[in-house]
């Protein structure tokens, strides 16, 4: 039998639950928006990058090769592009790289970019004179630079065998042998969980803060500025009952968002990548258990001090200009924690609000569960947690929230 | 006034919002079965001593009981508050709003349905309790509101200007509830700036200003006291020192709101300025 205190607390979270998702803009930003995000960034985004370099490839750019010797060689890398190329008799008195009298042509796109070439002691100097803003003049140049690379590869080849080497083991003398992957004595589970600990971490505290922010607003301060909050504060609730109530309602619809965006993105990793590239990580039940009580104890704090912070606002409009920037609290550490070396790290990386979270959860999709590090983050998110539950308690206990100031 | 009728006893009520005196020393009793007009000028100290009523707010000091001497806010459950924003949740139904608060209140739903029901033919709401509330009606919101409160079945109804912005039809329709309640045994203390209105529904009057009772009693009682042939006059009596303003108005910003605020301040012509122009004019 439930009690009337959690009777209560469950039907408070229920009813916000359910007026913010019969806003049909709340289930875009916590369904659509997470799910769609990364298979957008990763597939569609790299598709309509194929798709524009494939019509850069098929774009017909002029080139002028201005030169004192005819490069045969080079000229003829350029017919399987559709490249057309004017070659003109030159010799140079000045560096190469000043445009002189080429610079209005290629500003004004009578030409997409030009070839200057020196043969001057055995070696072939260069530039290309080109306009960076121009999309046809970036491709000129780019195909110039690649037929510039078989050139010169042609040149060294020849020259070594004209020195009477052997071409292959003068150009590349130490090899790897074998299958690359095999000598990597990590599983394909530690592999996987390796590459989800550099996105899991950043995308859980990042997102966690955002789209618990306008649930936490509305809830509150929106509350207040709608005139339904004095309403309730009548009611036998108590504060404490009105903030778990509410806690859990921003809790759900942000770990909902989170749990969907997580699964867009692992569903974006699987797509784009071979089975070599990512699987399930390997992970003890020890490392699940203690990854679910990291986000817990993330969540507690997040979500009770942005409440905190929304409740103390006087309105809307400065719970959002508090709560906004108030991400940067959260992207700068999750940002830094990508860096720093789990190999022997000091402990006291894992004290340290936030980053002990991401922190953990980098080590635990490791699977490494270092009893030192397990405690002091446990500890100390405890401690934090307890803080902002405390600071969000004294919040809504204040007299004064009752007042609607907009 | 016998002892064992009290239902609500406001025992020497002190209330400050940091410098501010909201009221002070307050006291009166309500009777179970009274309909108790609270009116006052705009600050006057109506809505804080509703509020402090409701349990919202804690008094500095003094007591509000209910009851056998237990401090109301205890007693939040024998409680229906209709604030003045009637507090409704737009993308709710009337009878989900209406729910919500039973179930806070511990209440089984087809004891609230019930309840709701009866209040709603009276008010003729019952075609609108399945409806959003986003769109009603200022009329339409402060009847749910009302059926709200109701629906709980409190020993006391505390309802905050219940008719304020309605159109003549709907604040009929709301005073004739209070009636009915008022017929079944129920006790309301109702809050208005409207004396018409206060002298029509209420059996006794107090008039609050400036945070004190100026008087208590029923309407034939306070014209007499005061010799004054209307209510009105008398209100106007008793009422002659200058009214503050709200609590919220005098705020003040504290600070760098403060440096800030006085950085974009508009300019505004003093009173001499004017007083020139319309010389000139």
């Amino acid at each position: 039998m439930m009690s009337k205190s959690t009777q209560r607390i469950k039907t408070i979270a229920k009813k916000e639950v359910i007026e913010f998702v019969r806003d049909w803009r709340t289930i875009v930003a916590i369904i659509i928006i997470p799910i769609l995000m990364f298979p957008v960034l990763f597939i569609i985004f790299p598709v309509l990058l194929e798709s524009e370099a494939a019509e850069l490839d098929n774009k017909i750019v002029n080139i002028e090769i201005q030169s004192n010797e005819y490069p045969l060689f080079l000229i003829e890398t350029f017919n399987q592009t559709y490249t057309k190329v004017a070659y003109v008799n030159a010799t140079f008195n000045n560096s190469l790289s000043i445009p002189m009298n080429d610079l209005d042509r290629v500003r004004n796109m009578e030409i997409d970019a030009i070839l200057r070439l020196n043969y001057t002691d055995d070696i072939w100097y260069y530039s290309v004179i080109h306009l960076s803003t121009s999309e046809g003049s970036s491709e000129a140049k780019n195909r110039i630079i690649s037929s510039l690379i078989t050139f010169e590869n042609n040149i060294t080849e020849l020259r070594i065998s004209q020195g009477g080497l052997e071409v292959d083991s003068t150009l590349d003398p130490i090899r790897w042998d074998g299958d690359l992957s095999k000598a990597d004595v990590a599983t394909e589970g530690e592999q996987a969980g390796l590459i989800l600990s550099l996105f899991i971490p950043l995308v859980l505290a990042i997102w966690t803060f955002s789209s618990a922010i306008q649930p936490s607003i509305d809830m509150t301060a929106g509350e207040r500025e709608r005139g339904t909050l004095e309403a309730l504060l009548g009611l036998p609730c108590t504060r404490n009952e009105l903030l778990l109530g509410k806690w859990l309602g921003v809790a759900t619809i942000t770990g909902v968002g989170v749990l969907l965006q997580i699964v867009g993105l692992l569903f974006a990793i699987g797509y784009l990548a071979s089975s070599d590239f990512i699987g399930i990580p390997a992970l003890s039940f020890g490392a699940i258990i203690l990854i679910i009580i990291s986000i817990m104890l993330f969540a507690i704090m997040v979500v009770a001090l942005e409440l905190a912070l929304a409740m103390r606002s006087h309105s809307v409009k400065e719970a959002g200009s508090i709560l906004g920037p108030a991400i940067i609290l959260i992207i700068f550490p999750a940002l830094f924690t990508q860096v720093i070396n789990l190999d022997g790290i000091e402990s006291f990386w894992f004290g340290i609000p936030v980053i002990n979270i991401l922190l953990a959860l980098r080590e635990l999709l490791l699977d490494r569960v270092i009893l030192e590090h397990v405690v002091i983050w446990i500890a100390s998110s405890v401690f934090y947690a307890s803080l902002a539950a405390y600071y969000a308690a004294k919040q809504f206990k204040r007299e004064d929230i009752v007042t609607t100031l907009s | 006034m016998s002892a064992e009728n009290i239902l609500l006893k406001i025992s020497s009520v002190r209330k400050n919002f940091a410098e501010v005196l909201a009221l002070d020393n307050v006291s009166f009793d309500i009777k179970s079965g009274e309909v108790v007009g609270l009116v006052g000028s705009n600050g006057a100290g109506k809505t804080t001593l509703l509020r402090l009523m409701s349990g919202v707010y804690r008094p500095s000091s003094g007591s509000i009981t209910l009851g056998d001497d237990t401090p109301v806010h205890l007693m939040r459950d024998h409680l229906g508050v209709v604030p003045e924003s009637t507090g409704l949740y737009s993308r709710l139904t009337a009878w989900e709003n209406i729910r919500y608060h039973s179930r806070l209140y511990g209440i089984d739903d087809s004891v609230s349905w019930k309840r709701t029901l009866k209040f709603a033919q009276s008010l003729d709401m019952e075609e609108n309790l399945s409806r959003y509330t986003k769109g009603f009606s200022r009329g339409m919101r402060q009847k749910t509101a009302l059926l709200r409160a109701l629906a709980h079945g409190p020993k006391v109804l505390l309802l905050d200007e219940p008719t304020a912005g309605l159109d003549i039809t709907s604040a009929r329709t709301v005073r004739s509830l209070v009636e009915q309640i008022k017929q079944e045994g129920g006790t309301v203390v109702y809050s208005t700036h409207q004396l018409f209105e206060a002298q029509q529904v209420c059996d006794r009057i107090i008039i609050i200003h400036n945070g004190n009772v100026m008087a208590d009693g029923s309407p034939e009682q306070l014209i007499s006291d005061n010799n004054c042939a209307t209510l009105e006059e008398a209100y106007v009596a008793l009422t002659q020192e200058k009214a503050r303003v709200r609590f919220e108005d005098s705020k003040r910003d504290k600070g760098f709101t403060k440096v800030w605020h006085k950085l974009f301040r508009p300019k505004t012509p003093n009173l001499s300025e004017i007083k020139d122009v319309i010389d000139d004019e």
